[in-house]
């Protein structure tokens, strides 16, 4: 699509000074209620769904960033069955990757993110909108296999991560359509109509990525984007060897946070979420918490980046076939893994970026400015929808003045002027009369004077008053 | 315009007499043309006919979904709970008190062990409890015996009770006289405790089939109570604390099925590769416990052998029990899933499920491999179960931790009776998963019941319990899924609703009455069958793939679409058309009011 642009264009000059090392993930542009309840049953499983939506080499850094993930949480234990890969491009395939079949997220090149055991479950053009709102919601055609479905339940934890091109409210999917909050919204809300999960994070790497949560409604949802309204999400560093930027900055962050746990660890999530550095970000990361009803403080990170099975041990075979009956055996369950959630939020990590220079871009012009304004007022209305209905209504008499404002102008004679020219012929008619009558007495005296005097005369006056007139 | 000038023309040209009282301004003398109007409103007219016919087209086709039957559904099982009409048959020999005492006895210690808010999957209050005194030569019934089935005097004299050891003799003594009596009377179960007194220790046995029997120096009150326990703890809560089962104790997926998956498992084959005759074990032993779950699951059986899978955690050696040992709190990470491809299953459909069950043979660095429940104790099965995934055994064979010397892997088919042992312990996961208990005891307030365990891996009272509960489950699964797909459907009006969909609806609303019927009769197989159909339905119409989000739009999507192409013109049609109307009415009071002026003038003449 050609509706989106970079920041940095504004400033060309140095924009290709600085050597493209901060594109961003922006596409200019701009963009309902129900509540389910949730219970309390155990958390059995985990699942991930990890999603890069761009196409096209200057995009590599998209895909790096969810192969990044990818690696992580596969460390992490969630296994390959269990995560659904959807890539949109295939970048270690590039004519263009100097490093045939490899993908790097930095310039070290020192892991190949594109190694072995990768199971992408989408690839290309098969990550469209209506594909990943089928993986969500589970409505696939029956031939689609297990491995590309989320077969998750009531008691599932769900990462859904999401990066590409995005702006106020979307996700642009393949360069060709839109993923828009209240699609996101809406698949989230049947997700937990048909509880196919205990919790969901969902976390987005793109421009604005905050809006995108704006819709949704369902409780349990915890969702974390890493940037607000009206700011972009940058890619971190360039790397000169590809030729493109590796990786995004919140991934990249998100990956530092990651890189230092194994699936032992219990550091919790507000400690990723405090490890996010605005500065270093350049954006400020956001996440909602307000659909979530535990604290984050309470919530080691592998509860959604890794997986720790629950396991029941088994106290006694079923001795049927031997036919004997064992002695008694008592009941073992194996202690619930005890999470001591360990408050300490890590240090900001200080990485000395490479290449570090960018300035944050912010112009805006009136207009952007003042739809700003009027998009912050409209959000604080609280029923949008009923407005958006009234508007509707209210249009059908804008439309009825205006058509008839065009009639009046350029169309024909309205009905006063319709009326004034009657009133103009009823006098004309009115003048008509009385000089009819004026005239007809001045022939009758003229008929009086001429047969007094000429009688030949008398036959011609009959045919025209004007004539008589003139020549009296 | 023209046609307005034309008019006025015609209005001009009229021929007119100086008539006294004709005022132009607010009269005329001929009728109005009607041309224009007739014009200007058929088109209009023709506008609004072809509305419906756009409408029709741009119409949405839905299927009409039985809304209220879903409410009622859903309603029905909320407020009563499905409960399942249950026979109890107490009988006692060498007893003398009065049949009736001991039956309102009886009942009292019921409905004290009944927990009060009847769950669903259980009889509730919704049972009957007949007793007989038999004492050889005559028999007494209590009053309510008469409906249940007729008791044959003196029929279980030939039974030998005191046998001890010979549990299973009794019990296909007790199945030979009282079998016939199950599945009579008003419908539903006869389940039956037999109370014989004897001069020997007290024993309490529960059989294969739907009967007990308590043998030994026991008093009456005793025997009361611990029937009571046999009748309300055992047969009808499947000898578990807790009656009401859980999603993670229903291993069965959403269409019914299950797919078990049997996976052998060389972590190392350097040091032999272990292989097993699973189809002898598939025919033997496994095929009777499919057939006997068929009402609750459709069940299928795979395996597969797989090399070179590590676990992803690591034991440690102990001297005491000469082995290594697996801890538990290392038990969640005991399973690589990176290095273990189990799901490699193209039988199964997207919405069964999968059990797992793995036999892991450790490699001869880590053998034997024990795991350690808790300190001081190594596990009896050497396994664990993950609820809805499946279990893991830790076999080790008896050969282990000798490394081969040839360079070749060594073969080692796994013996006969070593794949009985394990698969003895999967019997015992496979019931966990649906949350039975396999250690043949029943340990209650008044003493120990020994269940006798059946060949089947489950006894008919257990499959009853099963049958019982996962006919409540599914049909509450049935109810929230058709209650979700009526709330979608009726949020959103531009959803697209195929005929196919209705079709399931129906359908899953038909099975369910199906089902609820039966559980009414007390027909649990029939009732378990119907309620899996039910629930397989409503998941179809749920998950059906022509209902998606990005087909449809909403109705301001619609009007926007429609209304640059409609209104611009409607506007101007409709406008004209008004216009029209109101020349017409204005020309025609004109032309009656000259026509009453032209009346009076015509009274007023003669004079």
């Amino acid at each position: 699509m050609n509706a989106y642009s970079f920041d940095s264009m504004a400033v060309p000059a140095l924009f290709l000074f600085l050597g493209l090392t901060h594109f961003t993930n922006c596409v200019v542009a701009s963009g309902s209620h129900s509540s389910s309840s949730s219970e309390t049953t155990m958390h059995t499983n985990n699942w991930a769904v990890l999603v890069c939506t761009s196409r096209f080499w200057f995009n590599y850094r998209h895909m790096a960033n969810t192969l990044s993930l990818y690696r992580t949480v596969k460390r992490l234990g969630i296994p390959d069955e269990r995560i659904i890969l959807m890539l949109a491009d295939d970048m270690a395939c590039n004519a263009r990757n100097k490093y045939p079949a490899q993908v790097f997220n930095n310039e070290n090149h020192k892991l190949n993110l594109y190694g072995d055991n990768v199971e992408v479950d989408y690839r290309g053009y098969e990550v469209t909108v209506e594909n990943f709102l089928r993986v969500l919601t589970g409505r696939h055609e029956m031939a689609v296999p297990r491995s590309k479905r989320l077969l998750s339940d009531e008691g599932s934890h769900i990462l859904l991560y999401m990066t590409g091109h995005g702006g106020d409210e979307f996700l642009k999917f393949q360069d060709s359509e839109e993923l828009q909050s209240h699609d996101l919204a809406d698949a989230v809300k049947q997700m937990k109509e048909k509880r196919r999960f205990k919790e969901l994070l969902i976390m987005v790497d793109t421009c604005q990525a905050a809006t995108l949560f704006s819709q949704l409604q369902s409780p349990g949802v915890l969702a974390s984007g890493s940037s607000m309204k009206g700011e972009n999400s940058y890619s971190h560093h360039l790397d000169s060897d590809v030729g493109v930027s590796v990786v995004d900055r919140f991934t990249y962050y998100t990956l530092v946070f990651f890189e230092r746990l194994n699936m032992y660890d219990n550091a919790s999530l507000s400690s990723l979420f405090k490890s996010y550095n605005p500065s270093l970000l350049m954006s400020t990361a956001y996440y909602r918490t307000d659909l979530y009803q535990r604290h984050l403080e309470e919530v080691p990170v592998t509860n959604f980046f890794g997986s720790v099975m629950e396991t029941i041990h088994t106290d006694s075979a079923y001795k049927a076939l031997s036919r004997k009956t064992s002695g008694r055996a008592d009941i073992k369950i194996s202690p619930d893994k005890s999470i001591n959630s360990d408050l300490n939020p890590t240090a900001d990590s200080e990485i000395s970026d490479p290449v570090n220079v960018a300035k944050p871009v912010d112009q805006q012009c009136p207009f952007t400015r003042f739809m700003g304004s009027f998009n912050e007022k409209v959000e604080k209305l609280e029923d949008v929808d009923s407005l958006v209905n009234y508007s509707l209504f209210m249009m059908l008499p804008l439309l009825l003045l205006s058509t008839w404002f065009i009639q009046q102008k350029l169309g024909g004679p309205s009905s006063s002027d319709y009326e004034k020219l009657q009133a103009e012929l009823s006098d004309l008619q009115t003048k008509y009369s009385q000089l009819l009558a004026a005239h007809q007495e001045t022939c009758k005296e003229l008929e009086v004077k001429n047969s007094q005097d000429i009688e030949p005369l008398s036959t011609k006056e009959t045919t025209d008053g004007e004539a008589q007139k003139e020549r009296l | 315009m023209a046609g307005l000038s034309e008019v006025t023309k015609s209005e001009a040209s009229e021929p007119h007499e100086p008539d006294s009282g004709f005022d132009p301004k607010s009269m005329r003398k001929t009728k109005p043309g009607l041309k224009r109007l007739v014009l200007t409103v058929s088109v209009l007219i023709s506008f609004i006919l072809g509305f419906p016919l756009l409408w029709k087209s741009v119409e949405i086709y839905r299927a009409p979904l039985p809304f209220r039957e879903i409410d009622h559904l859903s309603a029905e099982l909320d407020s009563i709970p499905l409960l399942f009409p249950c026979h109890f048959q107490a009988i006692f020999i060498g007893f003398n008190s009065g049949a009736d005492d001991l039956e309102s006895s009886l009942l009292d210690r019921m409905t004290k062990l009944t927990s009060q808010t009847p769950q669903c999957g259980t009889c509730g209050t919704n049972y009957t409890v007949s007793v007989v005194l038999d004492s050889g030569s005559h028999c007494l019934e209590s009053r309510s015996s008469k409906s249940s089935c007729p008791w044959r005097c003196g029929a279980l004299s030939a039974v030998d009770f005191g046998g001890g050891d010979d549990d299973e003799a009794v019990d296909e003594a007790l199945e030979s006289v009282l079998g016939g009596c199950s599945g009579l009377g008003s419908g539903g179960k006869v389940y039956s405790v037999v109370v014989v007194k004897r001069d020997e220790d007290v024993r309490a046995v529960v059989g294969k089939y739907r009967h007990a029997w308590l043998s030994g120096r026991v008093s009456e009150t005793a025997a009361v109570s611990r029937a009571a326990e046999i009748f309300v703890k055992v047969f009808v809560n499947g000898g578990k604390e807790e009656a009401s089962i859980h999603g993670e104790f229903m291993p069965v997926g959403a269409d019914g099925k299950i797919v078990i998956s049997f996976n052998l498992l060389n972590s190392d084959p350097r040091d032999g590769i272990y292989d097993w005759d699973f189809h002898s074990i598939e025919d033997i032993l496994l095929a009777p416990v499919i057939e006997a779950l068929k009402p609750v699951a459709n069940i299928s059986v795979e395996s597969q052998v797989l090399y070179h899978t590590p676990k992803s955690s690591f034991s440690y050696w102990d001297d005491k029990w000469g082995s290594f040992i697996f801890s538990t709190d290392d038990l969640p990470f005991f399973v690589n899933s990176n290095e273990w491809h189990l799901d490699t299953s193209i039988a199964a459909g997207g919405r069964s499920k999968i059990l797992h069950f793995v036999v892991y043979v450790p490699s001869a660095k880590e053998c034997p491999l024990l795991l350690q429940p808790k300190d001081g104790e190594v596990s009896k099965t050497n396994g664990f179960i993950s609820p809805m995934w499946g279990g893991v055994i830790v076999w080790n064979p008896e050969e282990c931790g000798k490394v081969s010397e040839s360079k070749h892997p060594v073969r080692h088919p796994v013996s006969q009776q070593d794949l009985q042992k394990v698969i003895e312990v999967f019997m015992g996961q496979f019931r966990q998963l649906f949350g039975l208990k396999s250690d043949n005891l029943y340990v209650g307030s008044s003493g120990i019941t020994n269940l006798l365990a059946s060949e089947r891996g489950f006894t008919i009272w257990e499959l009853d319990v099963l049958s019982r509960q996962h006919t409540c489950f599914n049909l509450r699964s049935c109810a929230t899924t058709l209650g979700s797909l009526s709330r979608l459907v009726q949020s959103l009006p531009r959803m697209i609703i195929m005929d196919e969909i209705g079709k399931q609806v129906e359908y899953s609303l038909e099975a369910a009455k199906l089902a609820q019927n039966n559980a009414s009769l007390g027909v649990y197989d029939s009732s378990a069958v119907a309620s899996r159909q039910a629930r397989s339905l409503a998941e179809d119409a749920f998950f059906h793939p022509s209902i998606m989000s990005v087909s449809y739009y909403s109705f301001e999507h619609c009007f926007a679409v429609y209304s640059p192409f409609f209104l611009p013109v409607a506007m101007h049609v409709l406008l004209a058309a008004l216009r029209e109307w109101r020349r017409y009415k204005q020309e025609n009071k004109k032309y009656l009011a000259w026509k009453t002026k032209s009346k009076q003038n015509i009274l007023n003449s003669p004079h």
